[in-house]
């Protein structure tokens, strides 16, 4: 049990920096931190279909952008709704969306899966930007922040450092959720059916099923991901919703790695450091970043999570991670 | 007559569209491998072809002569140096350095030929029109046609009809077989992703001056070409055939009938596909 | 319960091939019932069709009164029958445990809970525990899969078909590749494991068929020649034919 208590300490810590930092940062730091949260979450619920059930999506960025426009065009034709409304609706939306899409996608897997989540993504894309009069088209949608109400109190979230606050509240327990999630029986499940999907089947999982409930669920964390962006930014276009957005993505999880749950939240902070301080040096930053990608796919399928974690076991000596089959093996060479 | 005018041009742009499908479905078929970067070397073939016929103002056929070389070239050599070596790592690996290519080539090609459209112009005959039944019509969407059907023919009769084709549908189904027989399976298959690549590059010279070349260009063909294959049917050349003329011809009459949405017609067929028939019209129903 | 398990008229061919044409037999309740025959006689292919793998080109199956041919694999498994794979077939990065964790939290409901964690469900551990030392596992429970010899992966093969508490048990020649004592253990193993359950076997060592068997069936072309008690079976001149013929 020493390595709950670990994990207890790592978390108070965490939160006790988290609540600190608009003290420490400066606004344009704290903006910047804000927005890695954000991205944070979108990379982790990309990292369960990719790294945890082995699938490869071209169309994540569909689920993140179609919340955001959801929170976006609620703010702006509803404008006495709260934020967490706003918020569900967006939610609502990307869940609606993951599961008729999921469900059109059930039977595919592999390539087939990575071609006809890029179709849809691109259909979406196609409908942003040709359906001027809603989406706004090359302009996208401008908006403000609504206040948030609690009931008892109404809180002005318009302030950088009150809504960076919410944001570390809501999008960290969500992650938290995630992590927690790898844990459940569904989470095993997921990774289960990567490894022996037949086997799955015939021990009594449907795994079509527990597919299509992990598209919907991924979509849907990334649509919270989504509206936050929406909000932050407090301004969406039809880049939310298009490729880029997706390699954006794919780019961060990769480069952080799949096979860790925290190598995408550290794929996340490279990338955003990475566009706001190497941006500032050469235009071509973009290719730089493919260059990384294209070298690591070759040597470091692991991605960066995977460097640091061979580096510690050269140092320390190999360390209990937090998946079963170290666990496991430790034991068993005792 | 306006209905023929649209019908010919869907059947030009179903030519291009093939060219780029048949590309890519044959390495599909072939090598299992789903080819994002296709596009991007249909990209880079135009690109050149504009470079080319820079020099060589309005020569099409110089451009026809050296991209496909070039593009073979280019395909062989990421075919035997970046897609080989993570064969073993599993499809998602594959496909995610397929993207990646996309991804810098598409960096490379705006940082070399910049951000804008740029036009292509081709001199002689193919700039010419024709008088078919009172009506005026470029050649050149003509020419794009009678192209795809060459090409498409010759793929056919060597797939089907010459040792070579027998070599390569025998490595597809049993490699190890095949290797134990002699062939060079490996170069083989790094000759097919070649050749798919030179197709994607002639498609691409092909379609520089009827478009004109731009950095999108990449993707607006690359989703169309996807449509195709899922509808067609995965790795089926037949399924590709049909698919482009259902394709082309739908996007031509959707621009006469429902300006508005004539590109979500294709993902609406796309769709009802996936409900009726999930492994495409001319694939194999084993997914 | 004459018709607990019934394969009726079953045909199967592949792309004109046929593979089956016309199989009959019927397994009664705890009944332990081989299936035998030569190379190529079918026997894989029934054994596909009988659990849920491949869709019969014709004929039914009744389980229990019901017609179960061509339903998906998991449905199958959920109205109580189990199959083992000849190949082992197991998750081989995960301990032996955790292997039999997979089945038995299905078996008890537990596939896709977003919240509960199955490792933390005493309930569910102990059945497990229980299950690894039938199966003789126990000293080795927390060692990925990977890592046992072949005996002990056809044991956990074992484990994880009853993870799911069958009660009827389809197991695809258990003792392939086996040593001499292997294949002793695996009998011993496999009698004490299928007591109070029903056992379809398909089976080419004839030492496990006969010690194991109540019923043997024997499929030749892909069609039943005779299904009966072991001793009339090894006395049928057809039989020998069938054996002889082919060698």
């Amino acid at each position: 049990m020493k390595k709950q208590g670990n994990i207890f300490i790592c978390m108070s810590g965490l939160i006790l920096a988290g609540a600190l930092m608009p003290v420490i940062l400066s606004q344009y730091h704290l903006y910047i931190l804000t927005e890695i949260i954000i991205f944070s979450l979108f990379a982790v619920s990309y990292n369960l279909l990719l790294g945890y059930a082995g699938l490869l999506s071209f169309g994540h960025a569909l689920f993140f952008g179609l919340s955001g426009f959801a929170t976006a065009l609620a703010i702006i034709h509803f404008p006495g709704l709260t934020l967490l409304s706003t918020v569900l609706i967006g939610l609502a939306a990307s869940i609606i969306a993951g599961f008729v899409i999921g469900a059109l996608l059930l039977r595919h897997k592999g390539s087939y899966f990575a071609l006809l989540t890029l179709a849809f993504s691109a259909l979406f894309y196609a409908v942003a930007v040709k359906w001027y009069s809603v989406t706004g088209g090359d302009n996208g949608l401008n908006i403000v922040r609504p206040d948030l109400n609690l009931g008892f109190a109404s809180i002005s979230v318009s302030g950088l450092a009150h809504f960076y606050y919410l944001t570390l509240i809501v999008v960290g327990a969500t992650i938290i959720f995630c992590w927690y999630f790898t844990q459940t029986a569904m989470g095993k499940t997921v990774l289960l059916m990567r490894d022996n999907e037949k086997r799955m089947q015939f021990l009594g999982y449907n795994t079509n099923f527990a597919r299509l409930i992990l598209f919907t669920f991924t979509g849907a964390l990334a649509g919270l991901a989504g509206s936050f962006y929406a909000l932050h930014f407090e301004f969406v276009s039809h880049m939310a919703v298009s490729i880029n957005m997706t390699t954006v993505v794919l780019l961060m999880t990769f480069v952080g790695g799949t096979k860790k749950f925290w190598g995408p939240i550290l794929g996340v902070f490279v990338y955003i450091i990475f566009q706001n301080y190497l941006s500032d040096l050469t235009d071509r930053w973009a290719l730089i970043m493919g260059f990384i990608f294209v070298f690591m796919v070759l040597f470091v399928p692991g991605g960066l999570s995977e460097v640091i974690v061979k580096i510690q076991q050269r140092l320390f000596g190999k360390r209990n991670d937090n998946g079963v089959k170290y666990i496991a093996s430790e034991e068993g060479n005792l | 007559m306006e209905i023929l005018i649209f019908f010919l041009h869907g059947l030009g742009y179903a030519g291009l569209l093939f060219l780029v499908s048949a590309g890519l479905t044959l390495i599909f078929g072939m090598m299992n491998i789903l080819n994002f970067a296709h596009a991007a070397m249909y990209m880079l073939g135009a690109y050149l072809s504009y470079s080319i016929m820079n020099h060589f103002t309005g020569q099409l056929w110089i451009s026809l002569l050296i991209c496909p070389v070039a593009l073979f070239i280019i395909g062989a050599l990421v075919q035997r140096f970046l897609l080989r070596p993570v064969h073993k790592l599993g499809h998602v690996h594959e496909l995610l350095m397929t993207f990646g290519l996309a991804y810098i080539i598409t960096e490379l090609v705006q940082w070399y030929w910049g951000n804008y459209p740029l036009a292509v112009n081709v001199d002689g005959v193919l700039n010419s029109t024709v008088h078919v039944i009172g009506l005026t019509y470029p050649v050149y969407r003509i020419f794009i046609f009678l192209c795809a059907i060459v090409v498409g023919t010759l793929m056919a009769l060597i797939l089907y009809k010459t040792r070579l084709g027998i070599i390569i549908r025998a490595a597809v189904n049993d490699s190890e077989m095949v290797n134990a027989l002699g062939v060079n399976v490996p170069l083989v298959f790094t000759g097919v992703f070649a050749f798919g690549t030179a197709l994607s590059g002639f498609a691409g010279v092909i379609a520089a001056p009827l478009l004109s070349v731009f950095p999108g260009m990449a993707h607006e063909i690359l989703i169309d070409a996807f449509v195709v294959i899922v509808v067609g049917g995965f790795g089926s050349l037949g399924g590709a055939v049909v698919a482009s003329l259902i394709i082309g011809l739908l996007q031509s009459f959707g621009v006469l009938l429902i300006p508005q949405l004539s590109m979500a017609l294709a993902y609406l067929l796309m769709v009802i596909v996936l409900i009726i028939k999930p492994s495409g019209l001319f694939g194999e129903e084993s997914l | 319960m004459s018709d607990y398990f019934h394969v009726r008229d079953i045909h199967k061919d592949f792309s004109g091939m046929k593979v089956l044409t016309g199989v009959d037999f019927k397994v009664r309740k705890n009944e332990r019932h081989a299936v035998i025959g030569p190379n190529g006689a079918g026997k894989t292919t029934l054994f596909n069709i009988m659990s849920g793998d491949l869709k019969p080109s014709s004929g039914i199956i009744l389980y229990k009164g019901k017609d179960v041919s061509g339903k998906p694999p998991h449905i199958l498994n959920r109205s109580g029958l189990s199959r083992s794979f000849q190949i082992t077939n197991v998750f081989q990065q995960l301990s032996v445990f955790d292997n039999i964790l997979s089945g038995v939290r299905s078996r008890y409901g537990l596939r896709y809970h977003f919240f509960k964690r199955p490792d933390r469900d005493h309930h569910l551990i102990e059945k497990v525990e229980a299950l690894v030392a039938e199966v003789g596992l126990t000293d080795v429970k927390d060692q990925p899969a990977s890592s046992l010899s072949y005996g002990q992966q056809r044991a956990l093969e074992i484990g994880v078909t009853l993870s799911t508490e069958p009660e009827l048990i389809l197991l695809d020649e258990p003792t392939a590749g086996m040593t001499h004592e292997e294949t002793v253990q695996a009998i011993k193993l496999i009698d004490k494991v299928t007591s109070g359950r029903t056992l379809i076997i398909i089976e080419h060592d004839m030492d496990v068929v006969f010690s194991l068997a109540d019923t043997i069936s024997v499929l030749y072309h892909g069609t039943i020649l005779v299904s009966d008690s072991p001793e009339k079976v090894s006395n049928d001149n057809r039989v020998k034919d069938a054996y002889l013929g082919e060698g």
